[in-house]
């Protein structure tokens, strides 16, 4: 038996009414579906799914950028998620053509997060325990929210990568987990995802704080003297926490929020300040 | 008026007196482009994301010089004196470097198509330099001398895979090029994906090229990049004799075997150095020493001199428009110099079939 729903990208999809061999295309969602309690009927991952750690064991599908269509036939999947963050468009389309059903997420915010994790309840059949989880995420936002409304924003530097200087522009997930902890990016009104921009202009706009994003990644040489290296607030951001659209979200963003504003938040578990 | 040794052998009629270098001709051509390179320099360091006073600019390069403190904020400061100056130096000396090879390539392999870029050498320079960067990572200068020896291993294999049975061929040549710099380029990004040494730098600033990295081995690349002109340009006159014909020169006196192999190291040693700090920027080796035969004849004592130049001018004016056009995002220079270079290169294989 299949219903047919709008998926999150306004896709119409024939799905079935209680799917039972789901396969994950993101570790996001392989984190929503395990926190759902769905350990058992997901039956595919991908390689970067690592977390929780028992969805190591599962089949192995491919990674995010190419999994594999025959796999996934093989595994007799009956449910197919997949997220935009992994620009499967092509993909997509070949399982559509295989008759494979397939439901995409898109969260392209924070808050974004809880409403995936309520559709994939629905999805799956678990409204209730999809809503307990989805609330106690917008708490803890909302919590943080009410802390860093008032305080002034410092100004933050994100750093992908060093040689070129590449940071993140204002639609995207990090320039959003950015700002829901109080901070403003410096380059949150560029239009282009992930710009090459230019070194004078980071070194003029005084970053209070940056991030690193490579956990390999040095701190440019003449990015010391900014405010943020000169007080030591230079930090890697833990991509697995804190780019992954998942449950563990919120507590990248608090992690974050702390980094930002150790004035407010006390201080708990913080990042590893980056070595330099 | 002083005449160069030239033009006291008998003249062919027509291009023979276009070819004619004088000593004036060498000074006005030298003059002139030198001027060009300091206007272009100063708009460099003068224009960037960030505005900052003509005034605050003279105060910071008096500071500099002097050694004294200016009342300028430490962020002027900085974005001039550590961050402009040095990137339009380093894209000067780039350029230089560059433009010279290219030209010691035309005319060590008797090819107007050869440029560092087309031959595979500068993507063999930047596999040296990945290489440096993974095994040496703390050690930044390892970067210039193991780019150096990827450039002239490369050089050699293409040079060897490009001669045909019949001896010299264009053709052959620089499609060895182009599969080397296909294979090697594959390479490079294999590394830059996986080894943790080598994702300092992306995958787009090493196969096209780009100017906005570290400057710290500025010092060590000018003088890598000089020492190289300066033994091409003391070889200028054999190369002349080479580019006629080999038995000629050999004839003539020139140790034929000892100039190639000599003026070869030098252009690998340019090309590694810059390819190190830069990546692989593109047809300036091939634009600039076309453009400046075009202007002055042939004579590579001349077009040594005035590529350095011209390439220095031509990547200080490439550069200052990849961080302007788009402020305060940048563009990769060589996105820069294809745009010029392409059109140019369809126009000389056009002109020559």
């Amino acid at each position: 038996m299949t219903r047919a729903v709008t998926d999150e990208i306004g896709r119409t999809v024939e799905v079935p009414a209680n799917p039972q061999r789901i396969v994950s295309l993101a570790p996001s969602i392989t984190e929503v579906l395990f926190a759902l309690g769905l350990g058992d009927r997901v039956i595919g991952v991908t390689t970067y799914c690592d977390y929780p750690p028992e969805a190591t064991a599962k089949e192995k599908i491919g990674d995010t950028l190419r999994p594999s269509v025959e796999k996934i036939v093989a595994l007799r999947a009956d449910l197919v998620i997949a997220s935009t963050a992994s620009q499967l468009e092509q993909f997509i389309r070949k399982l559509d053509g295989l008759g494979i059903a397939v439901y995409v997420s898109n969260p392209r915010q924070v808050k974004d997060v809880a409403e995936t994790i309520e559709r994939l309840g629905a999805l799956t059949g678990v409204t209730e325990r999809a809503r307990e989880l989805s609330d106690k995420l917008q708490k803890r936002l909302a919590a943080i929210d009410l802390k860093v409304q008032a305080a002034p924003r410092p100004r933050v530097l994100i750093i992908l990568s060093t040689e070129p200087l590449i940071t993140a522009g204002g639609s995207t997930f990090v320039n959003d987990l950015i700002e829901r902890a109080g901070g403003r990016s410096i380059s949150a009104n560029e239009t282009a995802e992930y710009p090459q921009y230019s070194l004078e202009t980071a070194v003029a706009s005084r970053p209070e704080v940056i991030f690193l994003q490579a956990q390999d990644a040095r701190l440019p040489e003449r990015l010391k003297e900014t405010p943020a290296a000169r007080s030591g607030r230079v930090f890697h951001i833990d991509d697995n926490l804190m780019l992954r659209p998942g449950p563990r979200i919120i507590d990248g963003v608090e992690q974050v929020a702390a980094e930002i504003h150790p004035e407010i938040f006390k201080p708990g578990e913080s990042l590893n300040p980056a070595t330099r | 008026m002083m005449m160069s040794e030239t033009t006291m052998r008998p003249t062919r009629a027509g291009i023979a007196v276009r070819e004619r270098l004088t000593a004036r001709r060498l000074a006005v051509m030298l003059t002139v482009l030198l001027l060009t390179v300091v206007v272009l320099l100063i708009v460099a360091v003068t224009i960037g994301s960030e505005s900052v006073k003509l005034v605050t600019i003279l105060k910071i390069m008096v500071a500099e010089v002097s050694g004294r403190a200016v009342d300028v904020s430490p962020e002027n400061h900085l974005i001039i004196a550590r961050i402009r100056l040095p990137r339009a130096l380093m894209a000067m000396v780039v350029g230089a470097g560059l433009a010279v090879a290219g030209a010691a390539y035309q005319a060590l392999l008797k090819n107007p198509l050869a440029d560092p870029a087309i031959l595979g050498v500068s993507s063999g320079g930047a596999l040296g330099a990945i290489a440096a960067m993974i095994f040496a990572g703390s050690l930044p200068i390892s970067r210039p001398i193991a780019a150096f020896i990827g450039a002239m291993i490369t050089t050699a294999f293409v040079y060897a895979l490009g001669q045909s049975r019949q001896g010299d061929s264009s053709i052959r040549l620089i499609l060895a090029g182009v599969i080397t710099n296909a294979l090697l380029s594959s390479i490079v990004i294999f590394l830059v994906t996986t080894a943790a040494g080598a994702r300092q730098r992306s995958v787009i600033s090493w196969l096209i090229g780009d100017m906005g990295g570290e400057t710290a081995l500025l010092p060590l690349v000018a003088l890598f990049v000089l020492m190289g002109i300066a033994v091409i340009y003391i070889n200028a006159r054999s190369l002349n004799l080479l580019m006629v014909s080999e038995l000629d020169a050999f004839a003539l006196g020139v140790e034929v075997n000892r100039v190639k192999l000599t003026v070869y190291i030098a252009a690998s040693l340019i090309t590694g150095a810059t390819v190190a700090v830069s990546g692989a920027i593109g047809f300036v080796g091939l634009i600039i020493p076309h453009a400046m035969r075009l202007v002055g004849g042939s004579d590579n004592r001349l077009i040594i001199p005035a590529s350095a130049l011209a390439g220095g001018a031509f990547l200080l004016l490439a550069d200052t428009i990849a961080r302007t056009v788009i402020a305060p995002l940048e563009l990769p220079i060589g996105v820069i110099t294809a745009l010029v270079g392409a059109p140019v290169f369809i126009y000389l294989l056009w002109r020559t079939s």
